[in-house]
């Protein structure tokens, strides 16, 4: 494996894609769209650790 | 706790990355060292997020979050008193003998520093105490997901542990430390959202702080006497005890975490790994003992949020995953639980890569079969791999039918750990230790543990020889036997060492303060060296020490 960031990167993407096709689900005790916030911090996260990987190959 | 499609998606595809890099780590492993110490290749900032993970387990993310709910921030000083200081302390001074020696363990380096029967001692000990943790954290997981999701305890068990076995048999240490930071990423992104929802959900942190005793969102503040906080203790035996005996003993000496630090690339990269490590350790208690404290501020607002019961009273074990229910819908609630997955996955990971290493090199190698051919160790390493997961799982069944021999194990363990730290101090900065002072103050050490065990007493635990002393919790009283401990190989070892032969200084070279030369790293940036960086992480410590006094 030539850098660990790319697995790590995919990984959370792929999490934070999953978790954004569910932004209408709820808790019980919050009105927060959970998935929503938290699957785009994933995506964004993922995406600097792709990006990370890409500039240092 | 009902979890649906994505849920599971989110955690199959965990188990499919953490696979994909243990094989693809394969291929980087030809010899033992490859396989049991990495051959020291692994970039710091990995090391260093490593260091960490290999001590997030579940029992430890599940026990802080317990323990913010029942104890407070006063939980956090297993970080910022328990750990970042000795974290400090092994970065700066200890590492340049651990790396230096080119020990390819700790009791490996007991042995150079002291002699054979020092490092079996260790050895042997160490050996048992990490199988049994692996296995008693197994069983704790096991547990737990029978009860919130109903899982069967076998199936748990059984697939957590196979997976686990896979990655490290392929890669090694390697690949468990690449997983671990995988881990380390999971847990803080699947926990973290919990903490922020949860303190908003109670007002911020000073809605929270308002709706709690005070004692419950102070460090320092109610510690000046033992029945002014619910731990029972006061400021000299939380110092003493947890921030210097039992923090530097487990920090300084247990091979689990410093074999992450060997593994670094370069002495300065070892150094750095505990330093850097520093950094997100001070942050963890915001991210499991904060929801821990406002699930009981929750309690109190009437919002149909309560604690399960058990037998003794309120079951705080069950904050963390009661809190994921009510904040996290299907998909955080994967997430959540993957993370939980993972911190057993890491705890387990580490103690069977330490457990590999120190089997092949200091108890096969060292008295079984001295001098094989480096393949036949490559072998017995990937076989105590296989031999160390199972016993793992032999353990957790053994925890699940007899819990009381269980906590009579891990009792005897701890009165094994609460002098080495005194041993490795000595080993490691007085040159006039022998190993017949080492040797003979971790058995004095032990003893006076077990005897202040004995004496005393603490919520019905204790006193099976006398009753001395009563105190007010379990916790003053672990603390108060590690100062005893402690102290006792302290002076003991000083003692011995003085009436027997010392090693030729020779000998010690690279091994004792004084006689090895120690690089400062002069000309590198000052975020590339150990001790600015013990200085910033020094700064941020007081810093959070102060704002939450």
């Amino acid at each position: 494996m030539s850098d660990l960031r790319l697995p790590i990167g995919i990984f959370f993407a792929i999490v934070g894609l999953l978790l954004f096709t569910m932004p209408s689900a709820r808790a019980p005790l919050t009105e927060v769209p959970v998935n929503a916030y938290a699957g785009a911090s994933m995506l964004l996260f993922g995406g600097a650790m792709l990006w990370l990987a890409r500039r240092k190959s | 706790m009902p979890l649906g499609w994505i849920d599971y998606t989110i955690l199959a595809l965990y188990f499919v990355f953490v696979l994909a890099i243990g094989i693809a780590i394969r291929r980087r492993v030809s010899t033992s060292e490859d396989f049991l110490t990495s051959g020291h290749s692994v970039p710091v900032w990995i090391t260093s997020l490593a260091f960490l993970a290999a001590n997030l387990g579940a029992q430890e993310v599940v026990g802080m979050c317990a323990s913010g709910a029942k104890y407070g921030l006063m939980t956090a000083h297993f970080y910022w008193l328990g750990a970042v200081p000795a974290m400090m302390f092994v970065g700066i001074f200890m590492m340049p003998f651990y790396y230096g020696s080119r020990a390819r363990s700790v009791p490996e380096y007991l042995k150079l520093r002291f002699d054979e029967k020092t490092r079996a001692l260790n050895a042997a000990t160490f050996a048992v105490m990490t199988l049994f943790s692996s296995g008693v954290s197994m069983y704790a997981l096991g547990k737990l997901f029978q009860l919130v999701l109903g899982w069967d305890f076998t199936s748990s068990v059984l697939l957590s542990a196979a997976i686990v076995l896979i990655y490290t048999f392929l890669g090694g240490l390697t690949s468990a430390i690449y997983n671990e930071v995988l881990q380390f990423f999971l847990i803080v992104l699947g926990f973290a959202p919990l903490a922020i929802l949860a303190v908003l959900k109670t007002g911020g942190w000073n809605g929270m702080a308002s709706r709690l005793p005070q004692v419950m969102t102070h460090s320092w503040r109610y510690l000046g006497n033992a029945s002014e906080n619910p731990m029972g203790v006061e400021v000299f035996s939380m110092v003493a005890g947890l921030g210097f005996v039992l923090s530097f003993g487990y920090w300084c000496t247990d091979f689990l975490v410093v074999q992450r630090a060997m593994a670094a690339e370069s002495m300065s990269a070892a150094r750095r790994t505990p330093l850097i490590a520093a950094f997100p350790k001070m942050i963890m208690p915001f991210i499991v003992i904060v929801p821990g404290i406002a699930a009981a501020a929750l309690i109190h607002m009437n919002v149909g949020y309560s604690l399960p019961m058990k037998e003794a009273g309120v079951d705080y074990d069950q904050a963390l995953t009661t809190m994921m229910a009510k904040f996290y819908p299907s998909g955080m609630l994967g997430v959540g639980l993957t993370a939980l997955m993972a911190s057993f996955m890491s705890g387990m990971a580490g103690n069977v890569t330490a457990f590999n290493t120190v089997f092949t090199y200091d108890l096969y190698q060292g008295h079984i079969r001295p001098n094989a051919p480096d393949r036949h160790y490559l072998w017995v390493g990937r076989a105590a791999t296989v031999g160390g997961v199972a016993l793992s799982i032999a353990t957790a069944y053994l925890a699940q039918q007899y819990n009381n021999i269980m906590d009579v194990l891990q009792l005897v363990f701890s009165f094994v750990n609460a002098p080495l730290f005194a041993t490795f101090l000595l080993g490691m900065f007085w040159k006039r230790a022998t190993g017949h002072g080492a040797f003979t103050g971790l058995l004095a050490g032990t003893t006076a543990a077990a005897l202040t065990h004995g004496l005393t007493i603490a919520e019905h635990k204790g006193g099976w020889i006398a009753t001395l002393h009563s105190f007010p919790s379990t916790m003053a009283q672990n603390f108060w036997i590690a100062i005893f401990a402690w102290s006792t190989c302290f002076l003991v070892t000083i003692a011995v060492s003085l009436l027997s032969a010392p090693k030729p200084e020779k000998d010690l070279r690279g091994l004792v303060y004084g006689l090895t030369e120690i690089a400062h790293d002069a000309g590198e940036p000052w975020y590339r060296r150990p001790g600015p960086l013990a200085i910033v992480v020094a700064i941020c410590l007081v810093i959070l020490n102060v704002v939450f006094w």
